[in-house]
């Protein structure tokens, strides 16, 4: 079974490049649009990956960030911090895992998603 | 009454001192006439003395009295009539005071050593000699009447007496008369201080006036405190900036000011700082009074001999400015991201044509998705031109100082740049220097935009050769990036143009090697941020040298 990977980005083109360079990377893919809707997804499932935009309608991506470090079921999990701001990417390096900032490459997020498999 | 008849003032003119003096010898000629004349009553009623001596001192003292009277009289509007006309008294009364003889040689001559006396203190100095002759001529004429010989002795006396009256009455005169003149003087003296002193007040009246009218028209709010920091000026602009009445900022010290409600605790620190140290050269600092944002600087006050005599802060309503600058700044970061956005989403559809996602590809086609993507980044680099220089000309630009090791710098660069430099064939170099800390103090995301624009700079400007860059430690409290090139060079005359934003050396320039020509800019504006400086050395067709000098320690954050 291919892991789960979240991405939750609100900009649908964005969404659609990153999932596939993920399916790409052989992940399972679910695309989330908004930030509450990411929110109730979290609480249901652990995906092994989460791909989380900064800047979200509803509920914030450093809120969401927050809410995944704290709870003990997403240890294993990675997050991959996207930002169009170096400077509040730097804000988060310590809690995320990585940190990119845009413009992100296609093959850039593919090549990192493909190291970042279960062992 | 009797002041005014009695005083002789030196100060007078001739004329006013001689009628007081006049006046004066009327009342001693009055008083001995009421003298004479109740020694005559007495003489009638004790019947002592012969009746016809009785009868001519009565005569003769009633003539005085009379004689006296009318004499005041003229004195009063004619001063000159009034004593020819009491010497002539004084010289009748003299003849028919006293028998031929009497007068010629015996006891009653040197009476008439009065008139010669009086005259040359009445009339004029040499009036003496004038009545000595008349003395002769009456002493003559009364030898003559007797047929006796005159008393030339007498007649000597008389002139010698004309001589030391003319003398002493003549040096009175002078003296008086430079007396006059000192008073005069002393007069003109005083008048001349009292209308300096006059104009210097009003001077000085004009001048508060005006610097008060200025205090009081201008719109910034000024407050002045003394050496020991009491408030002692504030103008109507204060009161309004601060929300406080000029009453109750005057005498507060800038402690209590400082400490003010509408401050939070870092302005209250920035304050009192300001306030305390006016002689540290910087730059206005902003504060965040109640709901008004102000700018605040402060200077020394010094009297014309260069002492310091206090401290004057300026208060400027940023309020707006500081709005339109977040207006501004929130803008630039809606943009940011709303342009990365979209050019993302451009490179990644080009780039997933070029990685075949959709599909098998051609050469050509594979080519083109490339050149989409080369654009699109050089569109973003643009944009973050754009957004840095707009950020530092707002001075809105925020640096998160951290210690970072020199080799996380140098590896960071290198992951951005190798490329570039590999596509056009150049070498690309680093050194470390060992000298270096291990570790620096700054942003490092700023000194990797610094190295990155430089190196690009002279990727863009080398069409074949080497790129060096060093890290090196330039003196004890500085440290240096230094990126040489084997490029084209820069002519001298151009050199001073280069850190222009918008501007490349060559118009044409911007056709072969494309960009805006911010690059620069930035790397220089982003330098004295840091509290460093760049310099550039270069020869046409040799090469350039650009080296940017940063402090070890790293500097406060201006606001």
């Amino acid at each position: 079974m291919k892991e789960l990977a979240f991405i939750i980005e609100d900009d649908k083109d964005l969404s659609y490049i990153f999932a596939s360079a993920l399916e790409q990377a052989n992940y399972e893919v679910e695309a989330i649009l908004d930030g509450l809707a990411a929110k109730k997804r979290l609480e249901e499932t652990t995906p092994h990956m989460v791909i989380l935009d900064m800047h979200l309608p509803s509920i914030s991506g450093a809120d969401l960030l927050t809410q995944i470090r704290k709870d003990a079921r997403f240890t294993d999990t990675s997050v991959i911090i996207i930002t169009a701001d170096a400077r509040m990417g730097e804000a988060f390096t310590d809690a995320a895992d990585f940190v990119l900032v845009k413009p992100i490459a296609f093959t850039q997020l593919r090549d990192l998603a493909a190291r970042l498999h279960k062992a | 009454m009797w002041k005014s008849i009695l005083q002789v003032s030196s100060t007078d003119p001739d004329n006013t001192r001689r009628r007081r003096l006049l006046n004066i010898l009327l009342v001693g000629i009055f008083v001995s006439a009421i003298v004479g004349l109740l020694i005559a009553g007495y003489g009638y009623i004790a019947k002592a003395g012969e009746p016809s001596d009785i009868f001519l001192l009565s005569i003769i003292c009633l003539a005085f009295l009379v004689g006296a009277a009318i004499i005041h009289l003229v004195n009063r509007h004619y001063v000159k009539i009034a004593s020819y006309l009491f010497i002539l008294l004084l010289v009748v009364a003299y003849i028919f005071s006293d028998t031929p003889f009497q007068i010629s040689d015996g006891r009653s001559v040197f009476f008439f050593s009065i008139p010669i006396v009086i005259a040359s203190l009445l009339i004029h100095p040499l009036a003496s000699f004038i009545l000595s002759a008349i003395g002769c001529v009456i002493i003559t004429w009364a030898a003559s009447t007797i047929n006796s010989q005159p008393d030339f002795v007498v007649m000597i006396g008389f002139f010698m007496l004309a001589l030391i009256s003319w003398l002493s009455s003549r040096s009175l005169d002078q003296a008086l008369k430079e007396l006059r003149a000192t008073n005069t003087s002393l007069d003109r003296l005083v008048q001349e201080r009292t209308r300096d002193l006059a104009n210097a007040l009003a001077r000085e009246r004009v001048e508060s006036g005006r610097s008060k009218a200025i205090l009081e028209s201008i719109a910034d709010g000024v407050i002045v405190f003394d050496l020991h920091g009491i408030a002692n000026i504030a103008n109507p602009a204060s009161e309004r900036l601060l929300e406080l009445s000029v009453k109750q900022i005057i005498n507060t010290s800038i402690d209590k000011l400082s400490q003010n409600k509408a401050l939070d605790a870092q302005n209250q620190g920035i304050l009192a700082d300001l306030l305390s140290n006016p002689n540290e050269q910087r730059t206005s600092y902003r504060i965040q009074w109640g709901k008004r944002t102000l700018s605040v600087t402060s200077a020394q006050v010094t009297d014309t001999e260069g002492n310091d005599i206090g401290t004057v802060a300026v208060f400027r309503d940023y309020t707006h400015e500081a709005e339109v600058e977040k207006m501004k700044s929130t803008f630039l970061a809606i943009v940011s991201h709303e342009l990365r956005t979209p050019l993302n989403a451009i490179l990644g559809y080009a780039e997933m044509i070029k990685e075949e996602v959709y599909g098998p590809v051609t050469e050509k086609q594979s080519r083109a998705s490339e050149r989409i993507m080369t654009n699109s980044r050089r569109l973003l680099d643009i944009v973050s031109d754009l957004l840095d220089q707009a950020q530092m000309e707002a001075g809105k630009l925020t640096f998160q100082i951290r210690s970072f090791r020199p080799e996380e710098l140098l590896e960071a660069v290198h992951g951005v740049v190798d490329k570039f430099a590999a596509e056009k064939g150049l070498a690309l170099t680093s050194e470390l220097d060992p000298n270096l800390p291990d570790t620096l103090n700054g942003d490092i995301v700023r000194l990797q935009q610094v190295l990155v624009n430089l190196i690009s700079n002279a990727i863009k400007y080398t069409d074949q050769g080497s790129i060096h860059a060093r890290l090196y430690r330039s003196d004890t409290r500085h440290w240096s990036i230094e990126v040489l090139d084997t490029g084209e060079g820069i002519p001298e005359e151009n050199l001073s143009q280069i850190f222009e934003a918008f501007r490349q050396v060559d118009s044409s320039a911007t056709r072969k090697h494309g960009g805006f020509g911010l690059g620069l800019t930035i790397v220089k504006q982003l330098a004295e941020l840091m509290g460093g400086e760049i310099k550039v050395s270069s020869k046409v067709g040799v090469g350039s040298a650009f080296t940017v000098i940063l402090p070890i320690t790293h500097t406060r954050n201006k606001s």
